[in-house]
């Protein structure tokens, strides 16, 4: 919320852990602890569920399976990059989030179009109506969050 | 769906109205919504002993196995480390992510019961 914000994070020793960061970075405290909550769990889920997919059917349907690899990595990388201080972290954030955001797009209008390739076993099938529409929602969030708490703009941060 | 899913059906959707209802009012996690998740993971153990008595006594699980283990052990897993998160941070905003708990767990019990038959 207020100055506290530390931008170029020098103290960042080997790994910094989660109480130090959120005490001096505003882009994981608050709302954002939620928003992290929800990426983790979407990151264990989508590995676990990719991993499953790879080891037990993968000549099934290869392309939907290495897409729930690429889903799952992406969220992986979402969660670490929200909770990590610096405006190195933010952009692997926005990065991360816009690939997720365009994923879940694709990938839903192309198992609508052509459910032989994508057989509605991805976090993104069907524009993720298996998981509540979370996916799709997820990175609309994330993106207000990052906007809103972008580096420079800490001061009137709402 | 069997009784253990009906358990947590009822357990996680009253944890995540208890907590959701604390982080409107703006309250920090206070002991009514980490006991409440705590009562989430009491469910989850119940189900556990459950399963694995079940198990014992010769009932076969339809599914695979271990990916029925897999829910059930990464289920636990999650209400410790929601409670850890929030007592790192005592915001109205840590009781969200304690609310995320029990509607996380159902669904997962949900997964668990299909595995199961």
């Amino acid at each position: 919320m207020e100055e506290a914000r530390n931008v170029k994070a020098p103290h960042s020793e080997a790994t910094p852990d989660k109480a130090r960061a959120s005490a001096k970075d505003t882009r994981n405290t608050g709302p954002g602890r939620l928003l992290i909550a929800v990426y983790a769990v979407f990151a264990i889920s989508a590995t676990a569920r990719a991993g499953y997919q790879i080891l037990t059917k993968f000549s099934e349907a290869p392309l939907a399976y290495l897409l729930s690899a690429f889903a799952a990595l992406v969220y992986l990388v979402a969660t670490v990059s929200l909770a990590k201080p610096g405006r190195t972290w933010f952009k692997v954030s926005v990065t991360a989030v816009l690939v997720e955001l365009v994923g879940v797009v694709v990938v839903g209008a192309l198992s609508v179009f052509d459910p032989v390739q994508f057989p509605h076993e991805t976090v993104w099938s069907l524009f993720g109506r298996g998981y509540a529409f979370i996916p799709l929602l997820l990175p609309i969030l994330g993106l207000v969050w990052l906007y809103r708490r972008r580096p420079g703009k800490q001061r009137n941060a709402a | 769906m069997d009784a253990y899913f009906y358990i947590i059906l009822a357990v996680g959707l009253i944890s995540t109205g208890i907590c959701l209802v604390a982080g409107i009012l703006k309250k920090a996690p206070n002991d009514v919504t980490i006991l409440s998740v705590a009562a989430v993971e009491l469910a989850l153990v119940v189900y556990l002993v459950g399963s694995v008595i079940r198990v014992i006594g010769g009932e076969p699980i339809a599914g695979e196995a271990w990916e029925f283990w897999g829910y059930l052990v990464t289920a636990m897993l999650l209400p410790p480390a929601a409670v850890y998160w929030s007592i790192l941070e005592r915001t109205r905003w840590s009781n969200f992510v304690l609310a995320a708990v029990g509607v996380t767990a159902l669904v997962m019990a949900a997964r668990m019961n299909q595995i199961w038959y």
